[in-house]
């Protein structure tokens, strides 16, 4: 099976990257004119667009990015020269260290919140969590973010307001930079844990199985665990692998308020100046991410419950 | 440098030598070429600046962001330097002279090394000054298109043929034009001279990540001993301003420059922060295509120029933190006009008036590029509502800067609203902006008086007669009304208390070479 969904990546990755570029393409604006800089003439810009080949016609300049793709080879920033895939190498890890951690907090605070408010449906936990719960998904993260910084850092100053230390460098620091963006982030995501998995919770335990369990004699509190967390574990995984990937989108913003130098911050500045080098190597490395995301759900799927292969 | 004191220009709006005298006055600043009015700055530490943009590239030869200078200035010294206030040109790597009109002699100055060990000598000079005329990859030949040839003519003396008299190129040569790059390390690299800058400045280069940071070293073999005296310089890029800002609230770096207005008063909230602002070239402006009806009827062209409130402008986009524009150059510059400030003095009526006489009484519709971040949107807004009061509707199409501009200057729109950012001679303003054929002139027309008038801007190299030149050239654009000034933006930076002797330039590109920590 895992074979299977690798090869149906590759396409799902050429027709992401190709319809990227055709935007890129597509929207006016010139990367020739950016890199003749302050004292362009138009003799300039010709020659910086034939020097870059950006002349060429559009199938062929997207095929010549292709080509050295598959051969690893993400060439490199047309405005500064870097390498595209050492910039990805940087800030991969810095993005990634904020979605995982920032995917944990969402559980960890989520399924508990779920667990109780499903526990006594229509009781006043209930109506508190559900209520916490929707304003989680009515702040925008961007503000929750700027107040956090305002309080946390500014007026506080417990947590650095800004930037990000590599986690190989300094464990510690590194998270104490990563979490109030991981917090920012997970605040919708907590939400939808707790509501999502409070719905399908009240839905089970109102089930025939469950009123046959207690009729049994089964502890409610094995009803809880044993029974009822089972049946909704693939909904939970469900509503976990399409908050991964929100999250991932989220980081834009929130990387941008906090000044971490991740994935977004890449991507919105290329494309931004039309350097389409650095965007494809993104939008590459992004697909592949959320396709093993959504590859490792299918897996777990199957764990989860044998029935499904 | 007390707190208040510091933010005393604020709020009084003195002139930028009130506030040096200020500064004097407090004792703690290393003032222009290193006058010692205090003692010796204390030397060492690491600067640490939020810096709003990437580096195009750090090959002064190749580069094109004018955000580039403030990290060349740290790895390239250039042949000529100019005064931090008036960009008046003074020698740097080089004295110069010029025999006659058409000879330009640099003399260089002795025992000047690379960060490589190889030593800047005039054959080094001509590899520069060849390689920004010819190289493929030089931004920069439009600058040095009147040096027919380069020669050395000693050891320490190169000496330029000019195809015609260009008393310009002084100032040309302090900006990236007279960077000196090792020729050797060009050699090795090629193209990968953009990461890996040998120059001969104050410090060497370290790393550059992208977006991330720019890193360098002090050069200890530096050949002057009056300036360069943190041991390092860390640029953290961070593109958001009030993020900047924050990371400089929070103590996370020293010091943040280029700030919008709008943040003024968050610095001020932020007590123990020092604030400077100072007068720049950075003029806000409205680009005429004048080709594109109705802006090809100068009384149209004129009715803008009346209908815009500068004061009212500077007040509300830029909490006064800027000079009313009635030219490209400020009040202060040795090259500004009197006679072209006094031509639009703000008047509907006026305006109106115009407008009937061209057939326009009812008012019309003109389409506009602009930006989408938040300053350029607040300026668009007070802009439409203004000319609004004279029936000249605005409909503004928005987007990036790439995007936009490109489309103006191919002829997308009627008018652009957006800056020229300083040139250090003022005859590089209007010969990108104005001449026949320049890039930033839309209709890419002039007249052959406006073109000979640059070309003579250059002729001599007495101010005085030079500014007689620009005060005609002044009176033919803003009388053409070939663009709307409308203000210029005070540089305005935000300093932990530590940082000391910083000086804002009246380019608004700023060096660190005089800061110190404490």
């Amino acid at each position: 099976m895992i074979r299977r969904r690798l090869l149906q990546a590759i396409p799902v990755i050429i027709l992401a990257t190709f319809f990227v570029f055709g935007l890129l393409k597509l929207v006016p604006g010139d990367i020739a004119v950016t890199l003749a800089g302050d004292n362009a003439t138009d003799a300039r810009i010709a020659e910086i667009r034939a020097m870059y080949g950006l002349d060429q016609p559009f199938l062929v300049q997207y095929g010549g990015w292709l080509l050295k793709a598959v051969q690893g080879d993400l060439s490199k920033s047309l405005l500064s020269g870097e390498a595209v895939l050492t910039s990805i190498a940087r800030c991969l890890p810095n993005t990634m260290l904020i979605v995982v951690l920032a995917l944990l907090l969402a559980m960890a605070i989520g399924i508990p919140l779920g667990i109780l408010a499903a526990s006594r449906p229509g009781g006043w936990i209930d109506g508190f969590v559900m209520s916490v719960a929707s304003l989680g998904v009515a702040i925008p993260n961007f503000w929750l973010a700027m107040l956090l910084v305002a309080w946390l850092s500014l007026s506080m100053g417990w947590f650095p307001a800004t930037g990000s230390v590599p986690f190989t460098e300094n464990p510690w620091e590194s998270l104490r930079h990563a979490i109030l963006p991981a917090v920012a982030l997970a605040s919708g995501g907590v939400a939808e844990v707790a509501r999502q998995l409070r719905s399908s919770l009240v839905e089970v335990l109102a089930s025939q199985q469950v009123r046959t369990l207690h009729a049994k004699g089964v502890s409610p509190a094995s009803i809880l665990w044993k029974h009822g967390l089972k049946n909704v574990s693939v909904n939970l995984l469900t509503v976990i692998s399409l908050l991964a990937n929100r999250i991932l989108a989220a980081t834009v913003v929130v990387e941008a308020v906090f000044a971490i130098p991740g994935m977004g911050g890449l991507i919105v500045n290329a494309a931004i100046q039309r350097d389409f080098p650095v965007v494809q190597g993104v939008v590459f490395v992004m697909v592949l991410i959320v396709v093993s995301i959504n590859l490792l759900t299918d897996v777990l799927y199957s764990v989860l419950d044998p029935r499904i292969s | 440098m007390s707190h208040d004191l510091a933010r005393a220009p604020l709020a009084s709006m003195l002139d930028r030598r009130a506030f040096l005298a200020l500064v004097g006055a407090a004792g703690a600043a290393t003032l222009a070429g290193g006058s010692a009015l205090a003692a010796e700055p204390k030397r060492g530490g690491t600067l640490r600046l939020s810096a709003l943009a990437n580096p195009s590239s750090l090959d002064p030869a190749t580069g094109g962001s004018g955000f580039d200078h403030c990290y060349l200035w740290t790895i390239y010294d250039t042949l000529v330097e100019w005064d931090y206030d008036t960009l008046k040109p003074k020698p740097g790597l080089a004295k110069w002279s010029f025999p006659d009109p058409k000879t330009m002699v640099l003399d260089l100055q002795p025992n000047v090394k690379f960060h490589d060990g190889a030593p800047l000598d005039a054959e080094a000079v001509k590899f520069n000054l060849d390689r920004n005329r010819q190289d493929q990859r030089s931004n920069v030949k439009a600058d040095l298109t009147s040096v027919e040839d380069v020669v050395v003519t000693g050891p320490l003396q190169v000496t330029l043929k000019l195809k015609n008299a260009d008393t310009a190129l002084p100032a040309i040569l302090s900006d990236r034009c007279g960077m000196m790059i090792s020729p050797a390390a060009v050699k090795t690299h090629g193209a990968a001279s953009d990461r890996n800058p040998v120059g001969a400045g104050p410090w060497k280069f370290v790393s550059w990540a992208d977006n991330q940071k720019v890193a360098v070293t002090r050069n200890d073999n530096y050949w002057r001993k009056d300036r360069g005296f943190v041991d390092a310089i860390e640029f953290n890029i961070i593109p958001e301003q009030a993020t900047g800002l924050r990371s400089v609230v929070a103590g996370q770096n020293d010091m943040a420059f280029a700030l919008p207005a709008r943040l003024k008063p968050v610095i001020q909230r932020a007590k123990e922060l020092q604030v400077v602002s100072a007068p720049t070239l950075y003029c806000i402006q409205f680009y005429f295509n004048t080709k594109r009806k109705p802006l090809d009827d100068l009384k149209v062209r004129q009715a803008i120029n009346f209908a815009i409130d500068r004061d009212a402008f500077v007040r509300a986009t830029m909490a006064g933190l800027g000079e009313a524009a009635t030219m490209t150059l400020p009040k202060s510059h040795w090259a500004w006009s009197e006679a072209a400030s006094k031509l639009y003095p703000h008047s509907v009526d006026k305006a109106k008036q115009l407008l009937e006489e061209a057939g326009l009484g009812k008012g019309f519709e003109l389409t506009v590029g602009s930006y989408t971040d938040q300053d350029s949107v607040r300026r668009a807004e007070v802009l439409q509502e203004q000319l609004g009061k004279a029936g000249i509707r605005l409909k503004f199409t928005r987007g990036t800067v790439a995007e936009i501009s490109a489309n103006f200057f191919n002829q997308g729109y009627d008018m652009l609203l957006s800056a020229w950012t300083g040139r250090p001679d003022p005859s590089m303003t209007y010969a990108l902006g104005f001449d026949k054929g320049a890039y930033y002139n839309a209709s890419r027309e002039a007249t052959d008086e406006l073109s000979d008038l640059i070309r003579r801007s250059r002729e001599s190299e007495d101010l005085k007669e030079r500014a007689a030149v620009f005060d005609r050239i002044q009176q033919i654009t803003m009388g053409q009304a070939l663009s709307a000034p409308i203000a210029f933006q005070y540089e305005l930076d935000a300093l932990s208390p530590k940082v000391k002797g910083y000086k804002p330039d009246l380019l608004g590109k700023p060096k660190f070479e005089f800061v110190s920590l404490e």
